[in-house]
């Protein structure tokens, strides 16, 4: 979230698309109801199905599952059309003005300029800027954001970055989003006009949101829908201020943490991106991602990242200690250089293909999470071992009986199985990191039961295992492991205080801060990231969340009520990255002059007489740096403005998001038939990566999702959300229902070319037939919380199918999330 | 008429049997449980009367035992019915009696015709404590399992419970009445209906034509 | 279990004075469900269940999100999940929270004929007190929302407490704690009632429902749970919501004038014979004359 949770509060408007947060995070929603019932805020809804966020809505629209940045694109430039845009907004903190280099090229055809069809990738050399003056650079250099970056302000050049994205979108007009999404053109236009109202009349005190969860993100063009939000966002000025901003809403209570630190395989802790086997040495890698300003001259930008190295530096600190020092290269050896792609999917067709031997799952479940269960399944039978630590027994350690699996096949099944008996979430201390970016801590409520032991001891009894091993037999690459930092009271058994307090960072020898000249004295932990040091004098774990537990104290403990400004910023609850900044790039919550938009909803304001930027929240800018320097808001930008245009790799697929069909599409993009699909998209070869079409009459759209009552795919051990909803099912259109002659409770069958998922019927009207580009489209939808493991499915009770068995593994090219929510099925009686 | 009873004189004292042991078993046996009925209906009735349950056993044990104790005395009254019904048919006599009821209620009973072994008040009664028990089981058994009745039939019990009451309170009417002839007004009827003798002369007066038929007398002449 | 600071203002199938009834009270306590807000989370069963400590139900698949068709003995709050299609074709997916509505003129305490087994305390909540309990179920014949649940195994009947144990003790009701939205309010009726209005206003306002309003019916004196709904002409389009419900007139009859009709008659039947014996005395048989054949 660039804002927060409690800051949904401010709202006037809310857009609420694939996201459920009423059904997925009804705690959280509280604040959307409050906005309502406050502010008289609007809340639209867009989604495949009525669901119980749209049960509270003020207008929903049903959109078919995956044709989000049509919709997005729809409204961009109906707002465009309409001069719905915050016009000095635009012009100043975001790139609108920025001239784009000749010879790239709009997608009309599906395609943007580079496209290497052997290959499947861009060239992506003339999505850049222009450089001013006309200045070039060396031809065999690799490409790079130029320094002084030509500019139109009047937004009047052809090839200024509003004109293309005016150009680009001027494709979807309302009839376009029609036939893509199938929302009735005039459903589809109020919906837009309600949205884009809040800059009806150039007015700039109003504040629109967008709320967004895995609907987006798990689409082979998911970071391209969020993107797309992002634009609509810039163009209304809606980015940095109470009440607006981009919200992701994070499905588990720590996805947020698990990113921060890493989760990810192409990122080390902090966002930092990992290094590659061309960077030779430390220096190589600080050069390669760390940006340099890019913007016209008359601009300035802060570049946050520029300080790439003090993070870096200190990160290897932090994981080597003495081990790591300038003259060894800061141990930048004992760090694995990523060659190509290890995302989850990957992972899997590794071990399907017999690459992978062994895994360790921890707090996941493998089988179940899917995408295509069924390869899981089978290459968990080619590993040589698996260790699942869980509090029940899951999917993935029972992958050996799973259903169509007969006796005589289970012993042949060579895989070892452990299963280690981890805590449940009351039982252990330490943080979440929530969709605010709140370092929030809790406290165990008891002790793990039996032989369950906390995931620190279990980890570290591995680690010091392993160690041993190393030190005893050697390897051929000892180093990394036997230098790893381990200092903690008791290596068996780190308290998760230590990690915090290490992940916070300390000094390493005195540090001063040449601006307030205050001293840290060697040990101290540090208050912030601005006394990360490149020189070794500073040792940090994560540079984000450097200031969470300084010599103040515990301050991700902390429980302070008071809210003075009433805006929700608590700003002494909890710690929020960065630098307890509730709502980021909170500058551009003011005009030019550093004047709040709205003087209602103070945040931060510039102060002419302290010459400083001041606020109810921490700004999240220089703080010195005068209006007049025309500093942007978007300080991790190199340009220092939000991104309408993404330049070079910023994103694979495209520096404007066009819509492409889902892979499994019961159409051919009307944009661009020949060109239906993401040209970039990730997809494997396997004989188990199966794709079905509309032809072999899978006609059906289908798309999968969590309940309230229920939790992924633990709670089915639980009798009390049995209970509640004591067996799956699959929603299916009455229209569709009466057709087939499928009755409520009714068992079906729904089969896609991977698998097929059994559940019973259930017959509703919230879910409508749709007209997709003239054709009669139907869309059921899945909760994902059955198995083969739990207490219906042990007893008998319900079918033991997941609903993953039908989702395809075909990935987003950014954030490599497998698409989840739009697929093709057929369904029939079972 | 025929009496399908075998009540007899008694040479030997005098005196006349009037119900046999069968007889006064099942009007105890009837009496009984209609006083348990009563009792712990009154009871669920009015709030002043809440204590006779609690004399009884308790609210709840009252609620478990007055529909048994309802059906058991249905049994009795249909029991009872299988030796009196003959006994108990109203006939053309019967009904100039009741023309003319209001002599027997001033002590005139010369002016009233004779009687056979049950006069008809003693009819009426038996026949509105037979049917008002039948109404009270039908009623009653919505009240006794309404965890059965399905929702979309739900006013049902309403009904029936009002049904339940206004038997009750016709059975409680006869009732008064009864006890009051028992006990107070007829003096030899309790006698009659513990012991089971009655002296000649009651028979005589009370129920002339059942004396005549027992004792071997001719019927007199009206 | 603590009612503290609770006061008794009527007692079922109870002769005689209230004892504490006349002490006044500041307020009645009123729980207002804004069904606008509702998201069918179903926090507040949970919570019912656990604060009550019912163990958990078999439940079985309905072609629905709704928990369970109705309420049980030992399931006190239930959303009624209902999908209705206005004339326009506008969808709503409409969730009520059902739950004792605690009348102000309470139909099951009129009909129970058990003495103390359902109390109306002077803030509003009625209560049922098991150990009183007969069984009879007249209270689920004297509701007009069909609330009361019978165990069969206890033969008692049990429904919402309002959390009385809580209320007493100066907390809100366990559902009130639980809801995640602020869909449930817990106050005063006078708070309640105007906050209701105060949302109901907003909902004219503001959003396309026009004909919201709050549902605090008069048939049976108000309630003290009260609803803001979308639409108040139409609370049957809520899994059933009475539009005008009653005390069944029957049961006003058999409660009211049929009862002392009833005593009266009995009355006079005993009276009357009483009168008749002192008026004209016993039936005398005739003398034992001589002459009788033996």
């Amino acid at each position: 979230m660039t804002n927060g949770w409690i800051d949904i509060k401010n709202t006037d408007m809310m857009l609420i698309m694939g996201g459920n947060p009423a059904e997925n995070h009804p705690c959280g929603f509280k604040w959307a109801i409050e906005a309502k019932r406050q502010r008289n805020a609007q809340m639209i809804v867009v989604d495949p199905r009525f669901t119980r966020t749209a049960a509270v809505a003020d207008l929903f629209l049903q959109i078919r599952a995956g044709a989000d940045i049509a919709f997005l694109g729809g409204v961009i430039h109906y707002a465009l059309e309409n001069q719905r845009v915050a016009k000095e907004y635009l012009v100043n903190y975001t790139n609108a003005a920025f001239l784009v280099k000749d010879g790239f090229k709009l997608p009309e055809d599906g395609l943007y300029s580079g496209f290497d069809a052997a290959t499947q990738t861009y060239n992506k050399s003339t999505w850049n800027y222009e450089e001013a003056g006309g200045g070039k650079s060396a031809a065999d250099a690799p490409p790079s954001l130029p320094p002084n970056v030509a500019y139109d302000a009047a937004l009047e050049h052809p090839r200024s970055v509003y004109q293309l994205l005016k150009k680009h979108y001027s494709r979807y007009t309302p009839e376009m989003v029609e036939r893509i999404t199938g929302i009735p053109k005039d459903q589809f236009l109020k919906a837009a006009d309600l949205f884009t109202s809040i800059r009806k009349d150039g007015d700039t005190r109003k504040a629109a949101t967008i709320i967004y969860a895995v609907g987006w993100t798990q689409h082979t063009f998911g970071s391209q829908i969020i993107r797309t939000a992002a634009m609509l966002q810039l163009l209304l000025g809606n980015v940095g201020r109470a009440g607006g901003g981009v919200n992701a809403l994070r499905g588990h209570s720590n996805i947020q943490g698990a990113t921060d630190i890493a989760g990810v395989f192409d990122i080390l802790p902090g966002y930092l991106k990992v290094p590659n086997p061309t960077d030779q040495n430390f220096a190589a890698w600080m050069k390669r991602i760390t940006p340099t300003s890019a913007k016209p001259k008359e601009w300035d930008s802060w570049n946050y990242w520029s300080n790439t190295a003090r993070f870096a530096v200190s990160l290897m600190k932090s994981m080597y200690g003495d081990a790591a020092r300038k003259d060894n290269d800061w141990a930048f050896s004992y760090l694995p250089k990523v060659d190509r792609e290890y995302s989850w999917a990957h992972i899997w067709d590794e071990m399907y293909q017999g690459k992978v031997k062994g895994l360790l799952a921890f707090g996941m479940n493998g089988v179940a999470i899917g995408p295509n269960s069924q390869k899981n399944i089978d290459a968990l039978k080619k590993a040589d071992w698996l260790v699942v630590c869980e509090i029940y027994p899951d999917e993935t350690s029972s992958f050996w009986q799973s259903p169509g699996i007969t006796r005589e096949q289970m012993k042949n099944i060579p895989t070892e199985v452990y299963r280690l008996p981890g805590a449940g979430f009351a039982e252990k201390d330490g943080t979440f990191v929530n969709s605010a970016r709140w370092l929030q801590w809790k406290w165990a409520a008891l002790p793990p039961p039996g032989q369950a032991r906390l995931d620190q001891e279990i980890l570290a009894r591995i680690f010091l295992n392993v160690r041993e091993l190393y030190k005893k037999d050697g390897g051929k690459f000892p180093d990394p492991i036997l230098n790893l930092s381990w200092s903690y009271t008791d290596p068996n058994n780190p308290s998760l205080s230590e990690v915090a307090r290490e992940l916070n960072g300390r000094a390493l020898a005195d540090v001063t801060d040449p601006a307030t000249q205050q001293i840290i004295k060697a040990g101290q932990q540090l208050p912030g990231f601005a006394f990360l040091r490149d020189d070794g004098s500073t040792a940090c774990g994560n540079w984000l969340w450097c200031g969470s537990w300084t010599e103040a104290g515990a301050l991700m403990q902390r429980r302070g009520t008071d809210d003075p400004s009433g805006l929700g910023i608590y700003p002494n609850w909890a710690w929020s990255w960065p630098m307890n900044r509730r709502v980021m790039y909170n500058r551009a919550s003011c005009d030019e002059n550093g004047k709040p938009w709205d003087p209602a909803r103070r945040q931060v304001w510039w102060n002419e007489a302290q010459k400083r930027w001041t606020g109810n929240d921490v700004p999240d800018f220089k703080a010195d740096s005068q209006p007049k320097d025309h500093m942007g808001p978007f300080i991790m930008n190199p340009e220092g403005v939000g991104r309408l245009f993404v330049p070079l790799g910023g994103m694979a697929d495209g520096p404007f998001p066009e819509h492409y069909e889902p892979f499994e599409s019961p159409i051919a993009n009307p944009l661009h038939p020949k060109q239906s699909n993401n040209p970039v998209v990730k997809k494997y070869k396997s004989d188990l990566d199966k794709f079905g079409t509309p032809e072999q009459g899978f006609t059906v759209v289908c798309t999968t999702y969590r309940l309230t009552e229920h939790y992924h795919y633990w709670t089915k051990n639980n009798p009390m959300n049995v209970q509640l909803v004591p067996e799956m099912f699959v929603e299916i259109p009455a229209e569709l229902a009466n057709e087939m002659g499928i009755t409520g409770g009714e068992k079906v069958k729904v089969t896609s070319a991977r698998g097929t998922y059994l559940a019973k019927a259930m017959v509703t009207r919230r879910i409508r037939p749709m007209t997709i580009d003239g054709k009669k489209v139907y869309q059921i939808g899945i909760p994902i919380h059955q198995g083969y493991r739990g207490i219906q499915e042990d007893e008998g009770k319900v079918p033991r199918t997941i609903a993953n068995l039908l989702s395809p593994a075909v990935t987003d090219p950014n954030a490599y999330t497998p698409e989840f929510k739009g697929f093709l099925v057929k369904i029939e009686k079972a | 008429m025929s009496a399908a009873s075998d009540v007899r004189p008694s040479g030997a004292t005098g005196e006349i049997e009037r119900y046999t042991f069968r007889e006064r078993v099942m009007h105890w046996f009837t009496g009984i449980t209609y006083l348990y009925c009563l009792a712990t209906g009154l009871a669920f009735y009015s709030p002043h009367l809440y204590w006779l349950a609690s004399v009884l056993g308790g609210g709840a044990t009252s609620r478990f035992w007055h529909p048994i104790l309802g059906v058991v005395f249905l049994m009795g009254t249909l029991w009872m019915n299988n030796f009196w019904h003959r006994d108990m048919e109203m006939t053309e006599t019967d009904r100039r009696w009741l023309d003319r009821v209001e002599h027997y209620m001033a002590n005139r009973d010369d002016l009233l015709p004779s009687q056979e072994r049950f006069n008809a008040g003693q009819k009426l009664f038996y026949w509105l404590m037979l049917y008002g028990a039948l109404l009270l089981l039908l009623t009653g058994f919505f009240l006794w399992v309404p965890e059965y009745i399905p929702r979309q039939a739900a006013w049902v019990r309403p009904l029936a419970v009002l049904l339940h009451e206004i038997a009750a309170l016709a059975t409680i009417g006869g009732f008064i009445i009864h006890i009051y002839m028992g006990v107070f007004f007829v003096p030899g009827s309790m006698t009659a209906i513990t012991t089971g003798w009655v002296s000649r002369a009651w028979a005589r007066t009370h129920h002339r034509l059942w004396y005549l038929r027992v004792t071997g007398s001719p019927p007199p002449q009206e | 279990m603590s009612n503290g600071p609770l006061q008794i203002k009527a007692i079922s199938g109870h002769a005689g004075p209230v004892p504490g009834r006349d002490a006044s009270r500041d307020y009645d306590v009123c729980k207002l469900v804004d069904v606008t807000t509702c998201i069918g989370c179903k926090a507040c069963e949970v919570a019912c269940l656990e604060w009550n400590g019912y163990p958990f139900r078999e439940t079985v698949f309905d072609n629905t999100y709704q928990t369970m068709p109705d309420l049980a003995w030992n399931y006190y709050n239930l959303i009624r999940f209902d999908e209705h299609v206005a004339e326009d074709g506008t969808l709503s997916w409409l969730m009520r929270k059902d739950q004792c509505m605690h009348c102000a003129d309470p139909g099951c305490l009129l009909a129970c004929p058990a003495d103390g087994a359902i109390v109306q305390y002077s803030n509003g909540i009625v209560d049922f007190q098991q150990e009183h309990c007969i069984g009879c179920q007249y209270c689920v014949t004297g509701c007009p929302f069909n609330i009361p649940k019978f165990n069969k195994e206890t033969k008692k009947v049990h429904k919402c407490t309002l959390c009385s144990d809580r209320v007493g003790a100066g907390l809100e009701p366990a559902c009130i704690k639980a809801c995640p939205t602020g869909c449930l309010h817990f106050g005063s009726k006078d708070d309640m009632k105007e906050l209701a209005e105060t949302r109901v206003r907003q909902l004219h306002e503001h959003s396309s429902h026009k004909n919201a309003g709050v549902y605090d019916p008069a048939g049976v004196g108000g309630t003290h749970v009260i609803y803001v709904l979308h639409d108040k002409d139409h609370p049957e389009r809520y899994g059933g919501l009475p539009k005008d419900p009653q005390i069944p007139l029957l049961v006003r009859l058999w409660k009211g004038p049929l009862k002392w009709l009833g005593n009266i008659a009995i009355a006079a039947g005993i009276i009357g014979v009483a009168t008749h014996y002192l008026r004209f005395g016993p039936k005398r048989a005739e003398e034992e004359t001589k002459g009788e054949p033996k």
